[in-house]
């Protein structure tokens, strides 16, 4: 199991409030910036939560 | 530095100091009207976002001052008439402490490097080494090749070789040679390995030993009682017992049975923890107890909330109301 991405809810990551918080957190490098835009690389994705708990737009869960 | 200042019959200010806070969130639990809100820890204590700890709302504090009383990093201050709270005789007082007794110390270092809040100060003076060994050298500089064995070889880094000017057609060859009595040993390597005998060397240390004072070493220790968290390093590491630490609380702290902490991959714990009591071994979470002082900022930190502690006393006295009592004693196990 992965985490999920509300894309709604995250919106351009320039509009981030933490700037991108949840990339800049991940050290696993399965959230990344495309295009402006975040983008989940399931493969690498721990399931630690991290990004889940920092999102400032509450826009990352477990599904 | 946030400040909530209110005046009236009593001039009360509350004044929160981001430098010595930790991000535990005692005065966030704490807060009767919930005023207080502890922000995102992690990315703070990783540096990714500048911003205080915890925000205060001028609007709901009460300024009651149970938070300041409460803090064990003395990061928020309560004055009321331009008084401390801490110095009131019907205020609380933490009782933790630490110390390091300088009649005892060695000035040895070790609590000094251990100290997760570089709060300890070593200054020494140790003798030199020619206070301590007696002999004499000479360098036959007509019988000396310059080939500079000798200078590579010196374990005591005292043989020089003067070189040609760097601008001279040949700077790599040296011109003489130069022994530094300050740092020679009188081991004599340099006179074994001279290819031409050009070196003499006579090591009278130990005819003498009776005429070289035995050195004492002489320092400063000082424990900055400001940045100090009373983890327990320094009294952990002192070799002679001269350092004496109380803790905040008293208790202990464990991770849950029901969940995978995800080490190497999170490690939030070992990030926000200020007393250096978390590391990563073998993929999970360790906490060190000897170091843990029960702040629970790890326990915030965690994503999965997988780290519970069971505070069983506070080193926190003289509390007079009732109602502080009841209230304290949630940040301790039912």
């Amino acid at each position: 199991m992965v985490v999920v991405i509300d894309m709604e809810k995250c919106g351009q990551i320039k509009d981030c409030p933490g700037e991108g918080l949840c990339i800049k957190l991940c050290e696993q490098g399965a959230l990344k910036e495309v295009d402006g835009e975040l983008v989940l690389v399931p493969e690498n994705c721990d399931d630690c939560d991290l990004c889940i708990q920092n999102c400032p737009n509450q826009a990352i869960s477990n599904g | 530095m946030s400040f909530v200042v209110r005046e009236g019959k009593e001039n009360r200010s509350l004044t929160h100091k981001n430098e010595k806070c930790v991000g535990c969130g005692i005065c966030s639990d704490i807060c009767p009207t919930t005023a207080i809100k502890l922000g995102p820890i992690l990315p703070i204590a990783r540096g990714l976002l500048k911003t205080d700890f915890i925000t205060i709302d001028e609007n709901s504090c009460c300024l009651c001052g149970l938070c300041a009383s409460s803090c064990p990093f003395d990061a928020l201050e309560l004055d009321i008439d331009g008084t401390n709270t801490k110095e009131m005789i019907n205020y609380p007082r933490w009782t933790h402490d630490a110390s390091i007794d300088s009649e005892t110390c060695i000035y040895c270092g070790r609590c000094s490097t251990a100290c997760p809040q570089d709060a300890i100060f070593l200054h020494r003076s140790l003798p030199e080494v020619k206070e301590l060994v007696r002999g004499e050298t000479e360098v036959d500089q007509e019988k000396c090749i310059q080939c500079g064995v000798c200078e590579e070889m010196c374990p005591a880094d005292a043989i020089n070789m003067d070189r040609n000017d760097i601008n001279s057609s040949n700077p790599s060859i040296a011109t003489s040679v130069d022994i530094d009595e300050s740092k020679c040993i009188f081991c004599s390597i340099c006179k074994r390995v001279c290819p031409v005998d050009a070196i003499k060397i006579v090591c009278t240390t130990c005819m003498e030993r009776d005429e070289i004072v035995n050195p004492e070493i002489e320092g400063d220790i000082i424990l900055d009682e400001d940045t100090c968290v009373k983890c327990g390093w320094c009294q952990e590491v002192c070799p002679v017992d001269a350092a004496e630490v109380t803790k905040p609380f008293e208790g202990e702290i464990f991770l849950r049975d029901d969940f995978t902490c995800k080490g190497e991959s999170c490690h939030a714990c070992a990030d926000v923890c200020p007393c250096n009591a978390i590391s990563i071994v073998e993929g999970k979470s360790t906490i060190n107890p000897s170091f843990c002082i029960l702040c629970g900022a790890c326990a915030k930190a965690c994503p999965q909330q997988g780290i519970t502690l069971k505070r069983k006393n506070m080193n926190l006295e003289n509390v007079k109301s009732k109602a502080w009592t009841s209230r304290l004693a949630d940040l301790l196990e039912d």
